[in-house]
């Protein structure tokens, strides 16, 4: 590769002291002096208040007249300033990544109990650090990409449709993909909803007449999605609408064909085995009878109206609903569909579903019909056929916080089972409930449903589970066995009915839906989250998840998460997505597309382009640098911190600063996120910092290549000290990781070279860890001082 | 004599279709194994060019140095930085070279 001749650059230097901290601490004139006849400076001058106007005016004025073209302002600018400056500046002609900032005194230059000319030498250091990158800068402007006003939401249970609501308020528009041939996911099939014991479908109904009000408003039914491509503010996304055999805009739910079908159907036929043990009861609510025929309305609510044919059970030739239907609107000939929807971003509210209580057979599920789970339960509350039972007891976390089934709490079977207590009770006041369970956990104002219900008569509590469930003769009352272990005493007891209350368990969607969008999952099976901060985030910009594909949670804080899921989408539903300048560029002439870089990326941001070059997709990516930390050729750099910008910087350190050869110079590459706020608060508030350190700031500790710690190492620093979060809370996944793996690397590799592997030493700081920086600085330089001089040092 | 691959430090570049160490290989020996690592598939053909020590990513390729120039526990490594390549030269008594050279423009 040729070297292209840089243009001439003409620096000016500004020191703003407003403290006087430097003036008193060094001999400021004589390092201006120095700075002043360096390359490329044109004037190296002190400024009293870089916001006033005249000042700003003057800059602007010179920079049109290309009296210089970038600036280093030495001293702490704060964001605001710098804010005010950016818009005149620009406006006359000053690219705003044509200015860096050199902080001394975050550097420990006023730190008095530091040797004077020590102090000196090491701001005469940073300033040429700071002119060696200067001297590398670009201009550079944000891109503008097209997108897309509209956004795909992957499950219309209650967090979907509450977000599309909100998002279509806002005019934004809405495909809402929903698996089944109706909306209402798994609420809809609840008879109450808890704190304020009332009707689920209630709420829904609301929703769905304000979506049918939006003609931005596309429902995908009976859809699935199959693939993502694209990138934020512009995925397409691939859906296959399964036959429903009835044309959605000619059905006007009339039900005529309902009465001419001949077939019936039992529905949930997987939870009772041979025949019902109650009688099948339409009482629960008419969209959702227990028994259905084979056209049916929309399930679980009848939305859209159109029916739909469940055709695995049509006869042969049988043509009566076709016959019945006064708009032709049955089309038996209907095939699957593939569609391609475009859409800005993406959510994903799939939710849940039971875990399968057949798993559980030490409980009797599946064996005695009078073994129901709580979702059973909840169909059951809503009909007569309770009456007559004396006794229901309930079995608290079936399935979850259990090593063998569930790990996790699911949240809501506690507060689920309390409710469906206090409606059997409010329905039957003379029924007998127990509930068996482990822990209570009713968290919040919950709480008072657990107090209203201990409250109620014969309720009892035993905690314990049961040990046996068995029938008399077979299909008779439950026997139950159990201890409770308050008292140490046996208990049995003749149950009419036994409810499991099973966990939540991801969408069994779930995973043909992460596997579609590329989205990480858990172990468990739910969507990846940042779980703290950033919950709604996943892994793929422009994916976010809300509700239960998350983590299990009950209706409320489904329709918050998922809320605040769409507040984040909104972003990159707009008709360009801006992307700051700053996102790694790749060098072809270096790159070998070896392709760790599409491997490592921890938003899985690249693809490839015509010629088989890695290319970050410019919206995905969050420009953290972990792509140029691991490029093995250093053909990566995100512009404005390029690979060159920090070699040239990194250069200046072959001169030590200290004084002496035995005195250690340690180079630290610090975390912006969490490290270097650490370092810079320690200076600021006077920490003894010992003076060998130079601190350098990086996107990420990931972002920091093998091949710059092997520039500072071979240039003859002593120490290359890497501050980055600590494991887990890296906040580009694990950048963290990946650079202690590398830096291990080349450790071994220094072993080799008869150089201490000590020399690089990896430290995970948290924000506040200013203390712990200190130490570690403190104990790095013991360490190398003991180790003596790096061999390569002049 | 022939590159070493030390199997535990070799990630076979991610199982990509072609390793760094087979795509910069002159003579074209580096190649994959069944158990995804790489390794030198005609030993006596190398030059000891080193080109697969220098580019390896995670520094899991050693080249053994010919016995004429240092016999078994001598060793030659290098190690590059964005512009520059250091060589260590340890002999078979322990004595230490070091050599630093700029390397590539740009």
């Amino acid at each position: 590769m040729i070297q292209v001749k840089q243009p001439t650059s003409q620096i000016r230097v500004y020191v703003w002291d407003p403290d006087g901290c430097l003036e008193k601490s060094l001999d400021l004139q004589s390092l201006m002096g120095q700075c002043a006849k360096s390359t490329n400076v044109v004037s190296c001058e002190k400024v009293d208040d870089p916001s006033a106007t005249e000042f700003i005016e003057t800059l602007g004025r010179d920079v049109g007249n290309n009296l210089f073209d970038r600036i280093i302002w030495v001293g702490n600018l704060d964001d605001s300033t710098l804010r005010r400056l950016r818009e005149p500046l620009s406006s006359s002609g000053l690219n705003p990544y044509m200015q860096i900032q050199c902080d001394l005194k975050a550097q420990g230059i006023c730190d008095e109990a530091v040797d004077p000319p020590v102090r000196f030498r090491k701001a005469l250091t940073l300033l040429k650090m700071a002119l060696a990158r200067a001297r590398l800068l670009e201009p550079l402007e944000p891109i503008y990409l097209p997108a897309t006003d509209s956004v795909a939401i992957i499950g219309g249970g209650v967090a979907g449709l509450h977000t599309a609501v909100s998002l279509l308020e806002l005019g934004y528009g809405v495909h809402l993909i929903e698996r089944q041939s109706g909306v209402g996911g798994k609420t809809a099939l609840l008879e109450r909803l808890y704190p304020r014991i009332c009707d689920p479908h209630c709420g829904l109904a609301v929703v769905i007449r304000q979506l049918a009000q939006y003609e931005r408003f596309s429902l995908h039914t009976l859809a699935t999605v199959r693939g993502l491509e694209g990138s934020p503010g512009n995925f397409t996304a691939k859906v296959l609408k399964q036959p429903r055999f009835v044309a959605e805009d000619r059905c006007n739910g009339c039900g005529l064909c309902q009465a001419a079908c001949p077939v019936s159907i039992s529905a949930n036929t997987d939870w009772f085995q041979d025949e019902p043990p109650f009688p099948a009861s339409t009482g629960l609510n008419a969209l959702v009878p227990a028994t259905i025929k084979a056209i049916h309305p929309s399930k679980p609510m009848a939305f859209p109206y159109a029916f739909t044919i469940e055709r695995e059970f049509c006869p042969e030739g049988c043509d009566a609903c076709r016959s019945a239907c006064p708009n032709g609107a049955v089309v038996p000939d209907q095939v699957p569909e593939e569609k391609t929807i475009q859409t800005g971003a993406v959510l994903v509210t799939t939710g849940w579903d039971p875990y399968p209580l057949s798993r559980l057979n030490e409980f009797g599920y599946g064996i005695h019909r009078r073994v129901i789970g709580n979702l059973e339960m909840e169909r059951l509350l809503g009909s007569d056929i309770a009456a007559g039972f004396k006794h229901v007891a309930f079995i608290q976390c079936a399935g979850s916080r259990d090593e063998r089934h569930l790990k996790y709490c699911s949240a809501v079977c506690c507060s689920a089972t309390l409710k469906q207590v206090r409606s059997l009770k409010e329905r039957m006041p003379d029924i007998a409930c127990t509930i068996f369970y482990q822990d209570i956990r009713t968290p919040g104002f919950e709480e008072d449903l657990y107090k209203q219900v201990r409250n109620l008569d014969n309720v009892r509590f035993v905690r314990g589970l049961p040990a046996g469930v068995e029938a008399q003769d077979g299909k008779g009352p439950l026997i139950l066995t159990a201890e409770d272990t308050f008292s140490g005493k046996p208990i049995r007891l003749e149950a009419d009915l036994l409810v499991l209350a099973g966990g939540l368990a991801p969408s069994t969607q779930a995973a043909q839906v992460a596997n579609a969008l590329n989205l990480p999952t858990t172990r468990d099976g739910f969507f990846e989250s940042h779980h703290q901060c950033y919950p709604e985030e996943s892994q793929r910009t422009g994916i976010y998840v809300g509700g239960c594909a998350r983590e299990p949670m009950n209706v409320a804080q489904s329709i918050e998460s998922s809320q605040r899921a769409a507040l984040k989408a909104i972003r990159f539903l707009k008709e360009t997505v801006r992307v700051d300048p700053t996102y790694p560029v790749i060098d072809r002439g270096k790159c070998d597309q070896c392709k760790r870089c599409v491997e490592e990326c921890p938003f899985s941001s690249f693809t490839f382009d015509e010629k088989k070059f890695p290319q970050p997709e410019l919206t995905r990516c969050r420009q953290c640098g972990n792509c140029m930390g691991v490029c093995p050729l250093g053909a990566i750099s995100l512009r404005h911190r390029t690979m060159r910008q920090f070699a040239a910087q990194i250069e200046v350190l072959e001169t030590s600063f200290m004084g002496s050869r035995e005195e250690p110079l340690i180079l630290a590459f610090l975390c912006e996120n969490d490290a270097y706020l650490a370092a810079a608060e320690a200076h600021r508030i006077g920490l003894p910092v010992p003076p060998n350190v130079i601190q350098m700031r990086v996107s990420c500790a990931g972002a920091v290549n093998n091949a710059l710690i092997a520039d500072a190492l071979s240039l003859g620093v002593d120490g290359v000290m890497i501050g980055g979060c600590k494991d887990g809370h890296c906040h580009y996944i694990n950048g963290n990781r990946l650079v202690l793996k590398r830096s291990g690397d080349l450790q071994d590799k220094l072993k080799t070279m008869m150089i201490e592997p000590q020399r690089v030493r990896f430290d995970a700081l948290e924000i506040r860890d200013s203390v712990k920086y200190v130490e570690c600085v403190e104990a790095f330089v013991g360490d190398l001082t003991a180790m003596g001089p790096n061999p390569f040092k002049l | 004599m022939p590159p070493k691959v030390d199997f535990e430090k070799c990630d076979g570049c991610k199982a990509q279709d072609e390793p760094l160490c087979e795509q910069v290989c002159p003579g074209d020996l580096m190649t994959l194994g069944e158990n995804g690592k790489a390794y030198c598939r005609s030993t006596r053909d190398c030059w000891d060019c080193m080109s697969c020590t220098k580019i390896c990513p995670v520094a899991a390729i050693e080249t053994r140095i010919p016995y004429q120039l240092g016999y078994h526990g001598a060793k030659l490594t290098p190690m590059m930085g964005t512009n520059t390549i250091t060589w260590t030269s340890v002999d078979i008594h322990g004595n230490v070279e070091r050599f630093r050279y700029k390397n590539r423009i740009g």
